[in-house]
């Protein structure tokens, strides 16, 4: 059997290039752009999905970090800490500031965990955990503000001195800093009261998150991926909706040019395949022959995209370390699925034409 | 001869079906970018409409205080009277602004409480319905945020465990993420338990200058211009969400450019045959280009501004779905983005020219 479709397709190999490059600059610009999205949304929970933690308690109806004020007995990390299935329990102390120097500033997390505890900085980039009137700082808004080891900044009011560097809590909201429990406890003038208590547990951390609420009252008791997710919910309504209205709009605009470009390609080979119907070839034949084109086409330019979007996901984490570019599965399936429609309808409208064309006027020469 | 006949119109449109998709897609490619472009910029006239629309000309505010977004004013309501008694101040009220998450409808709803005086400043700018919060336990709700909620005139809803009823529906009264409440102020002091404090003194003066530097004199608080808060909203928004904004646009504007490039250069290559008839029939090169940039700049002209519908069209879209985002668009971004595809598209048509320089004009009278 001759591969007639893929032969047709790669003869004028400028055309065929032309076809696919059109294709895949619609599919990169889809990705990448729903890539920065998605990384963006994944960046706010990040001090949640790098806990140690497999659940977050949290005062009765508090379901997140971002905008809310849980206020919980410390005392109660001591009493969970009995309950069968957990393994460690440790309060932290949370407030939102904005982190200060003279030459700007971000708003930021303010996390107080207890020294040598779970709750802080999960890696050090550069420098050591704060002590007291200490501050560990993310290395992105640090070089943002220019802010060096042993510099002083300010946040809720009073001066810190920068003792660390930890990387990756800075996101499109926010910035995150941590000092010890005690000087957090001070600067707010809280006294024996925690924000939220971090859980490890033994066994299965969902049945520990019921033994929690059942034995504590006035506690919200959740694991860590749905904590994580009621997290990314609020601040994607809050914050990131913008993002997505982008990302979706980059998406429709992707399909729209791919299917013009899958229906300019078959319009400019009409007289080829016109030719084809006139040696015998059936009206499925014909509709196959451009499908199968199509398909070619999207799939190369896929697999180029993919590429050029991975690509430029890894010149953007080295020129912006605060902007993370993330290709999702979801996100390819949708833009696969969506180019392969929008060309088997972009292919198949200039056929129409083919459908009712007498074989015999394609002998006459061209007008 | 040719000069008498407009040779790249008609050449153009002797294919309406190709043309109609070439202008199709440099009109998608460059209406993308200027609805990102045009969102943006909207987020950006947003994030003000509290100082824009207040109706102060000056906010008295804690030391130090920079912008409404990233920090926290608290002022002393004991410095009302010594401010209203200045010969210069035709009113000062105090205003409470409150970022809270409030349930609705079992939904989270993040919105910003602003208290005000009931006969004074502060309070919603614009009423499309109903008449502005007199006492305790009413409120105004943004029109937006109420009918996303089914919330109209007479209903009751809850914050922070007290019962509001809604008297009023207010317009424009959004700001980037969240939707104004505006309640009086002794209802925001029972919510926000702030005292006998306030977030600032709105002040009403013909001479703001004087007027703010007697204020920090007698007060020893900050007043500071609306104007000065603003800018500072817009900074404080674009250093969160500035980098992959930014960054999203550019990408667009990239492909958008590349999409119109290739659009061109394949019009021109398909057109390639035609172009040399005409040279076979005595045409010289610089008449081929003439011809080829005319219908090239026909293509970017027409195109950017068929980008331009498709831009209104997805701002009408965005706001019948998503009222709460709007957009803004002034006319240099749409020369800037018209002028880059217009540079890319004549690139894009120059590069096949010299492939036609080599051709043997008897040559297109023989199947290519």
């Amino acid at each position: 059997m001759v591969p007639v479709a893929r032969r047709m397709l790669f003869t004028d190999r400028r055309r065929a290039l032309l076809g696919v490059a059109g294709v895949a600059i619609a599919l990169v610009m889809a990705l990448t752009l729903d890539g920065i999205f998605a990384g963006t949304t994944r960046q706010v929970s990040r001090y949640i999905d790098t806990s140690p933690a497999d659940v977050f308690v949290s005062q009765e109806g508090v379901r997140t970090i971002h905008m809310a004020i849980s206020v919980v007995p410390a005392a109660a990390a001591d009493e969970i800490s009995t309950l069968p299935g957990v393994d460690w329990a440790e309060p932290i102390l949370f407030s939102s500031d904005a982190l200060r120097v003279p030459g700007g500033r971000r708003p930021s997390y303010v996390i107080g965990y207890q020294p040598g505890g779970r709750g802080g900085p999960q890696i050090l980039t550069e420098g050591r955990s704060p002590g007291s009137g200490e501050i560990v700082v993310d290395d992105s808004a640090a070089t943002a503000l220019g802010i060096v080891l042993g510099d002083e900044v300010e946040v809720l009011g009073r001066t810190w001195l920068v003792s660390g560097l930890t990387s990756g809590m800075t996101s499109i909201v926010n910035t995150s800093v941590y000092v010890t429990f005690d000087d957090l406890a001070a600067a707010l003038g809280s006294q024996g009261a925690a924000s939220y208590i971090l859980i490890g547990t033994e066994g299965d951390p969902d049945t520990v998150a019921d033994r929690i609420e059942a034995a504590i009252p006035g506690v919200e008791s959740q694991t860590r991926p749905r904590f994580s997710a009621e997290e990314r919910s609020v601040v994607r309504e809050m914050s990131t909706d913008l993002l997505s209205i982008m990302s979706f709009a980059a998406l429709l605009v992707g399909l729209a040019v791919i299917g013009l470009v899958l229906y300019a390609t078959v319009l400019s080979r009409l007289r080829d395949i016109g030719v084809m119907k006139a040696l015998g070839l059936g009206r499925s034949g014909v509709t196959r022959l451009v499908l199968i084109q199509g398909l070619w086409t999207v799939t190369i330019a896929f697999v180029l995209a993919v590429a050029a979007t991975f690509g430029i996901g890894a010149v953007v984490a080295a020129i912006a370390p605060d902007i993370d570019v993330v290709v999702e599965t979801a996100s390819l399936l949708r833009a696969g699925a969506g180019s392969v429609l929008v060309a088997a309808i972009g292919v198949i409208i200039p056929l129409i034409k083919v459908w009712r064309v007498d074989p015999a006027t394609v002998f006459r020469s061209p007008s | 001869m040719f000069g008498r006949v407009p040779a790249a119109r008609r050449m153009t449109t002797a294919d309406p079906k190709r043309l109609a998709v070439s202008l199709l897609g440099v009109g998608a490619a460059i209406g993308l970018v200027l609805l990102l472009q045009g969102l943006w910029n909207g987020q950006l006239v947003q994030i003000t409409a509290y100082e824009d629309h207040v109706g102060a000309d000056l906010f008295v505010a804690q030391p130090d205080t920079e912008s409404l977004l990233g920090d926290t004013s608290r002022v002393p309501l004991s410095a009302l009277e010594p401010i209203r008694a200045l010969p210069m101040v035709r009113a000062a009220d105090p205003a409470h602004l409150h970022a809270t998450i409030t349930e609705l409808h079992g939904g989270k709803e993040f919105v910003f409480i602003a208290g005000y005086a009931p006969t004074g400043l502060g309070g919603p700018w614009e009423l499309r319905d109903g008449r502005t919060a007199r006492a305790g336990g009413e409120a105004v709700v943004d029109s937006i945020l109420a009918e996303e909620h089914g919330l109209t005139i007479g209903d009751s809803f809850d914050i922070k465990g007290r019962e509001f009823e809604v008297v009023g529906l207010s317009e424009n009264s959004r700001s980037w993420m969240a939707a104004f409440i505006f309640v009086t102020d002794d209802s925001a002091r029972l919510l926000t338990g702030s005292g006998e404090t306030a977030s600032f003194i709105l002040v009403q003066t013909d001479q703001p200058a004087e007027a703010a530097a007697a204020i920090e004199e007698i007060t020893g608080l900050s007043a500071v211009d609306p104007a000065f808060l603003a800018e500072n909203d817009r900074q404080v928004l674009a250093g969160i969400m500035e980098n992959p904004v930014l960054l999203m646009i550019g990408i667009a504007f990239a492909a958008a450019t590349l999409v119109v490039a290739l659009t061109v250069y394949s019009g021109v290559v398909e057109r390639l045959r035609e172009y040399g008839i005409v040279k076979a029939m005595g045409a010289g090169r610089l008449r081929i280009l003439r011809l080829i940039l005319g219908q090239t700049v026909l293509l970017a002209v027409v195109g950017s501004g068929i980008g331009y519908l498709m831009y209104l069209g997805g701002v009408w879209l965005v706001g019948r779905l998503r009222p709460q985002f709007w957009f803004s668009l002034e006319w240099r971004h749409l020369l800037v983005i018209t002028a880059a595809s217009a540079v890319m598209a004549l690139v894009a048509a120059v590069m096949p020219v010299r492939r036609l320089g080599r051709l043997d004009p008897a040559s297109v009278y023989r199947g290519w």
